[in-house]
């Protein structure tokens, strides 16, 4: 029986998709981190323990949202200095955050001020966290075969091997 | 010649003796002495040092900050690629069934493992519909960049 891969439909993967360069997407990061560390902690807790990207379908759609919501805000109320920050980022040839720290200083003091975020310490979105949620924890993720019931016991008499062992040959 | 050789008179030196001969330097004693060139020499290296480690010391500070960036980034790069994967996948499947409509006994969607695992699929099997360009941006992408 040829085992057929199960992919959900077009409308379930329909998600807005977060349409911005790599260099906007590393100007946001550590704000983007650590307002929607939720979110992005329950998919990859998800990710970690069901092996499956087509079991984690709702855990993205949710991170999507945030990170929308997320930029929208940004865009709301801080976009003329995220644009200043991105676009010296975009301009250093490996997207170096130190050679913009004027630019990230009148950021962070603008999304400060406006939406009360604060930058996270350096070390702080790289911790070790514990993540509570309501899914339950999957049964056997990697589909194992059941274990093989243990040998029967054995009946009969056993003795030592008459001739003594096979894999002893050295006895001329 | 005879009559000189008479009076022999040997050739001496003054009375007195010749004074010195002047064969030392006299250059005057100018510049640092050794042990300030040593102190100056080993004072360079130390504050060498320093700044090396201070600067190796930012430099993983940057690199940190460099990972964060990755760190809080890939939930939603993982989400989108996800998705994208199972859009292509979906696709390719809907075509196959197109395709292979008039084949008896085809199987559309036939995983090539015997497991129920979700096996994450290769650039290939992604993209054997698109034309080769579409192959070579997924398998190589940005490497040419430099």
């Amino acid at each position: 029986m040829p085992v057929t891969v199960e992919v959900p439909s077009l409308e379930e993967l329909e998600v807005p998709q977060v349409k911005v360069s790599s260099a906007v997407l590393k100007a946001a990061a550590h704000h983007y981190g650590s307002q929607c560390d939720k979110p992005n902690k329950e998919f990859m807790l998800c990710r970690w323990e069901e092996k499956d990207p087509r079991k984690c379908l709702k855990e993205g759609k949710e991170v999507n949202k945030c990170a929308l919501e997320f930029f929208r805000k940004i865009k709301l109320h801080c976009a003329e200095p995220f644009t200043q920050y991105w676009t010296c980022i975009d301009y250093s040839s490996l997207l170096e955050l130190r050679h913009c720290r004027n630019q990230q200083k009148v950021f962070d003091d603008c999304v400060l001020e406006n939406l009360g975020w604060v930058r996270p310490d350096l070390g702080q979105l790289s911790k070790v966290t514990k993540v509570k949620t309501d899914r339950p924890l999957p049964e056997n993720p990697y589909h194992s075969r059941p274990k093989p019931p243990p040998n029967p016991p054995v009946e009969g008499e056993l003795k030592p091997a008459l001739y003594g062992s096979r894999l002893f040959f050295w006895n001329w | 010649m005879a009559a000189a050789a008479g009076k022999v008179r040997q050739d001496m030196p003054p009375p007195g003796g010749y004074g010195p001969i002047d064969y030392k330097r006299h250059m005057p004693r100018r510049g640092l002495s050794g042990y300030s060139l040593f102190a100056i020499g080993i004072g360079t290296m130390m504050f060498g040092y320093y700044k090396m480690i201070k600067w190796n010391r930012e430099r993983r500070r940057l690199a940190i900050e460099d990972l964060e960036t990755r760190i809080a980034m890939t939930p939603l790069l993982m989400a989108e690629d996800d998705r994208r994967i199972l859009r292509i996948l979906r696709q390719n499947f809907e075509e196959e069934a197109k395709i292979m409509k008039d084949v008896p006994g085809w199987t559309v969607a036939e995983s090539c493992f015997q497991t129920e695992r979700w096996v994450t699929p290769t650039p290939d099997e992604l993209y054997y519909l698109y034309p080769q360009s579409e192959l070579d941006n997924a398998k190589f992408g940005c490497q040419f960049y430099t």
